[in-house]
């Protein structure tokens, strides 16, 4: 079935997490809808990574809802959220989070093969084509740059084309040349598949990029336009 | 030092109980199988003591002859105008029915002892009857009364009426003193035990007191056949027979250790691994390389010092359960003897420490040597690394083929003073050899199947077996460890097997009669109860038996070694037998034996006493030495003291006593069996026979020999358990290890089951590398064991046979147990937070 483009691929509404008694969101409410790359920007501690594991049906939340392309993670077991992680959700890492002893290619299938779809090393190499890595994927994660790894785990998030892909700064490992390089084909991926990317970041170069901006501070948004 | 200590190995350590427990459990068990066989062996075979020395005291020399000596000789020798003291003695066994209990009885002069002026105790282990100690008890005179002086450890008192099976009779006794002894033992008159056994004027020993050496004197007051040997000589001399039984088995209780090894290496390897990037640090920071090494050897030392805390007590308690095994083990193939009390002394215990500490110690040597070969920089810039070993694999399979190499030729040299030592070697380089090119084993393997693995078992397959591949570092060494531990499975279940299957077939050549009669008195391999004589003949007269075989068997000493010398109808072999004769033509030889003094000799015989066929060997036979040609030799598997067997009429000329200790019976054809049995029992109403048809004496051997082999196999399974629990804390550590590998999987849309089949997928994969590496290591080792240390140690050949079943059911076990030992380490890997994981990396 086609993408709603009427339906947010995210929805947060009024949204709480607390961790015994600290408050890592408080009353988050955020609609982010198909094809908008959003940055998240605030100081460490704010709540950045807390709302990116809500988001990617890693947590739930203390209260509140929260909505992945139309659907609340709410009262789903562990599977239902296995399935919406696997068909809906890519992650990227600050720190790549390749697996040392898989090739590029394999890293790249990994979520194919995990979610058992047919044709996972055809679609991977696509793939490793796709962020300019074509040729590379025999090789292992130590043979790479830092550039390059991280494009494998774009590469490795897109695979299956999930609707959102959640960035958790995606450049902090990077020197600024190659930053922009990764952060130019984020937006490309916006562009050209209409994916939906909210990225938690810390650089303002990161910011240049989105389509929007929300700052958080002690949990909650402070600019929620 | 110490406070560095208790922070960077104790809380890590700590932090992870269960698997600190498990590595511990298995050096425990490895030390506890060690301690447990050392005591037991000690106890059943090493100090040992044959039954018949009960209450021999002190002597000088002793004189023995093959069938007794004559009572003259002892009048003769008393009378010697030479300063020496002079005690008979006839040895043999009772049951004390009333117990069912097997005891020694030894005839003793007890008159002469009572003539004894500065007598005062009754006799004793401690105080022996024959010293001038001795009052007898007040009725104790031969021909007075049936008396006797018993040791047990029932409630008898004086006065007492029991019952004595000796031979094939019952024999009613009043006990007229009670002795209060570890050991159990029955002493009566030389008269009564000379008529209890039907051997008028006839004594096994006596044993000399003499205050000089007054050897030449005494000699020539002996007969020829009558051998002076220093007393204890042949104690000595059963030691050392039952020395290299020991030793075997010593060696088999130390591959539990060697597992155990094997897993300490393991433990220590990963703690470097994981700690690398953390003593890089601390190199940096300026800790020195000899404390690095300090810290893990110490490490190491813990495992050692804990596992030791656990494993002495634990080897105590399992030495009393190993001793019973291992003594019977004794009485069915060598000397009839009373395991002696388990004694946990400082030494053995000193061992135990000293075995489990080396070897502890030796295991983490190279693992700690590498932590502090770290270089600062190195560790830190590249952080948390698995060592790659594919640098090292050519090497190591070099070293394999070198090891393997000297491993043929190991198993192609001669036994050191009877002991196949160079076939322990040979199986030491083969086990090495077999480590060396686990890595190897364990990459190509894992390789090559990697495909087939993905289309069978999914993604998750696929996974596991990268993830073995990647860390071949810690997993060969697991996989090492459980491919030894398989191998001597293996090699030692195809051994059992290849001799329970030769023992069959040998079964089927000797036990050719329809039905077998002894004496209702348990014999061993140097005990033979006799029968009546005459019994043959009246069985003989049976309407439906057509021949009968008397069988009569003693226990004799041949250049210093025990053997048995046997003799037998020549005819009925001849005509019923299907005796193989190894060497020799069987109608010549039989031929031989009824004509002239000739022998067959069984193999082991041969092989200890380095004779051979048309040799002449001299026997000290009654009175004189007797020359006896070998004309054959033949497969034996009874005892592995070795037979010499002659015909029957030949020897009576010399041993003429003419009492058996077997029959065997044939019946017409179509007899019935039951119907034959009755009427030998009612033939025989007035003695004491077990009457076995043949195929109830099948089933017994074939019991006796699956005792005997019970505490190797329990050994092995020992070996087996230690290197289950290895994986089950190995595999706990490589969770831990990649804990962020799985928390990531769970990222990118693993759920909870492909973890948990990802981590039994791993544990399946180690189990059957293991079980694969172990049956081709196993099976080498098997020829090894076949064809050099049992031929080396026991003297017989037996026919290689692989018992197909028994390695199936228990090689699925042992796959089981490893696949079972996943489901702790998946329970961990389900219960990480992915979220707190990647957060932290």
């Amino acid at each position: 079935m086609p993408p709603n483009p009427e339906i947010p691929v995210l929805q947060f509404a009024g949204v709480h997490r607390k961790y015994q008694n600290v408050s890592a969101l408080d009353g988050v409410s955020l609609s982010v809808p198909p094809g908008q790359l959003l940055a998240i920007v605030g100081r460490s501690g704010c709540g950045k990574s807390t709302l990116l594991n809500l988001a990617g049906a890693m947590d739930f939340p203390s209260s509140g809802t929260v909505h992945i392309d139309g659907q609340s993670t709410t009262g789903l077991d562990d599977r239902a959220l296995t399935r919406l992680r696997r068909d809906k959700i890519g992650f990227i890492f600050q720190s790549f989070q390749l697996l040392p002893n898989l090739t590029a290619a394999e890293n790249v299938e990994l979520p194919l093969l995990l979610a058992g779809q047919p044709q996972a090393r055809e679609r991977a190499l696509d793939r490793l084509d796709r962020v300019e890595l074509g040729g590379l994927g025999h090789r292992y994660p130590h043979q790479l740059s830092g550039g390059q790894m991280q494009r494998v785990a774009i590469a490795r998030a897109l695979v299956h084309r999930p609707r959102l892909l959640l960035a958790d700064e995606p450049i902090g490992n990077l020197d600024s040349t190659t930053g922009a390089t990764i952060l130019t084909l984020l937006r490309k991926i916006v562009s050209e598949e209409q994916a939906t990317i909210v990225m938690a970041t810390h650089s303002p170069e990161s910011t240049a990029f989105a389509d929007r901006i929300i700052e958080m501070r002690d949990g909650r948004i402070i600019n929620p336009s | 030092m110490i406070r560095l200590f208790a922070r960077l190995i104790l809380r890590p350590l700590r932090a992870e109980p269960v698997r600190t427990l498990l590595t511990v459990l298995s050096v425990a068990l490895g030390i506890s199988v060690v301690l447990a066989i050392e005591l037991a062996s000690d106890a059943a075979a090493g100090s040992f003591r044959s039954s018949l020395e009960t209450v021999a005291g002190e002597a000088d020399y002793e004189i023995t002859a093959v069938g007794g000596l004559d009572e003259s000789l002892y009048a003769k020798l008393s009378q010697l105008p030479i300063p020496i003291k002079v005690r008979p003695r006839i040895e043999n066994h009772a049951v004390l029915l009333e117990s069912k209990q097997t005891l020694p009885l030894i005839g003793l002069d007890l008159v002469a002892h009572a003539l004894d002026t500065n007598s005062t105790n009754a006799p004793n282990p401690s105080n022996p009857p024959a010293s001038p100690s001795v009052t007898p008890a007040p009725n104790l005179a031969p021909g007075v009364s049936r008396g006797v002086i018993l040791a047990t450890a029932s409630n008898r008192k004086p006065g007492d009426t029991i019952t004595l099976r000796i031979n094939d009779h019952d024999h009613l006794l009043t006990v007229t003193k009670v002795i209060n002894s570890d050991t159990a033992f029955a002493i009566v008159d030389l008269g009564l035990a000379q008529d209890l056994l039907s051997r008028p004027l006839k004594i096994d020993r006596l044993l000399i007191e003499a205050t000089d050496n007054l050897e030449p004197q005494i000699k020539q007051a002996l007969p020829t056949g009558a051998t002076l040997a220093p007393f204890g000589a042949r104690t000595e001399e059963n030691r050392k027979m039952l020395a290299g039984f020991r030793s075997n088995l010593v060696i088999l209780s130390y591959i539990a250790l060697v597992v155990g090894a094997f897993l300490i290496y393991n433990t220590i390897s990963v703690s470097v691994v994981r700690r690398r990037s953390e003593i890089g640090i601390l190199r940096a920071l300026g800790m020195t390389r000899t404390t690095v090494l300090t810290m893990f050897l110490a490490e190491a030392a813990l495992f050692g010092l804990a596992g030791i805390a656990i494993g002495v007590p634990l080897g105590r308690l399992l030495a009393e359960a190993a001793v019973g095994a291992i003594g019977a083990t004794v009485q069915n193939l060598y000397v009839s003897s009373q395991p002696g009390l388990i004694a946990l002394t400082f030494l053995s215990s000193l061992k135990a420490v000293l075995a489990g500490l080396t070897v502890t110690l030796a295991a983490a040597w190279a693992p700690a040597r590498e932590a502090a070969a770290i270089a600062p920089v190195e560790a830190m810039a590249r952080g948390r690394k698995d060592y790659d070993t594919s640098q090292t694999q050519f090497r190591n399979l070099a070293l394999s083929a070198f090891c393997a190499a000297a491993a043929y030729f190991a198993s192609l040299a001669p036994p050191i003073g009877r002991r196949p030592l160079f076939g322990y070697l040979a199986a030491a380089l083969l086990v090495l050899s077999a480590s060396l090119a686990t890595p190897a084993f364990v990459h190509y393997l894992t390789r090559s199947t990697r495909h087939l693995l993905k289309s069978l078992l999914g993604v998750e397959g696929l996974l596991a077996s990268q993830s073995l591949d990647a860390s071949l570092r810690r997993t060969s060494v697991l996989i090492a460890a459980l491919i030894t531990a398989v191998a001597m499975l293996v090699s030692v279940g195809i051994m059992v097997g290849s001799f329970r299957e030769t023992v069959i077939q040998w079964i089927d050549s000797q036990l050719t009669a329809d039905i077998f009669l002894q004496p209702a008195v348990p014999a061993s391999a140097d005990r033979f109860p006799t029968l009546t004589p005459g019994m043959a003949e009246k069985v003989a007269a049976l309407p439906m038996v057509t021949m009968v075989d008397q069988f009569r068997a003693y226990p004799i000493f041949f250049r210093g070694l025990p053997v048995t010398l046997g003799s037998g109808d020549a005819n009925v072999v001849r005509q019923r037998g299907k005796f193989h004769l190894l060497e020799g033509d069987p109608e010549s030889a039989y031929a031989q034996m009824l004509n002239s003094d000739s022998a067959i000799v069984s193999e082991p015989f041969v092989n200890k006493h380095n004779v051979h066929l048309g040799d002449t060997i001299n026997l000290p036979l009654g009175e004189k030495i007797h020359p006896i040609k070998i004309v054959g030799v033949y497969t034996d598997y009874s005892n592995e003291r070795g037979y010499i067997i002659l015909h029957r009429s030949r020897l009576l000329r010399y041993l003429p006593d003419p009492a058996p200790s077997n029959l065997a019976v044939y019946l017409r054809p179509g007899t019935n069996l039951t119907q034959a049995q009755r009427a030998i029992e009612n033939a025989l109403a007035d003695s004491r026979v077990l009457i076995l048809p043949n195929q109830s004496l099948r089933r017994e051997a074939i019991l006796i020999f699956d005792r005997t082999f019970a505490i190797t196999y329990a050994l092995e399974l020992v070996a087996v358990f230690v290197a289950v629990v290895g994986v089950a804390g190995a595999l706990l550590a490589l969770v831990i290890d990649r804990r962020r590998e799985l928390s990531l999987l769970r990222f990118l849309g693993a759920a909870r089951t492909q973890i948990r089949k990802l981590i039994l997928c791993e544990a399946g994969l180690i189990g059957l590398l293991s079980v694969l590496g172990g049956i081709i290591l196993g099976g080498v080792l098997s020829l090894v064991l076949v064809y050099v240390i049992n031929k080396q140690s026991f003297g017989w050949s037996i026919q290689f046979h692989i018992p197909i079943a028994i390695l199936l059911g228990a090689l699925t076990i042992i796959f089981t147990a490893t696949l079972l030992a996943g489901l702790y380490p998946a329970r961990v890997a389900l219960a990480l937070n992915p979220i707190e994981v990647i957060h932290e990396e």
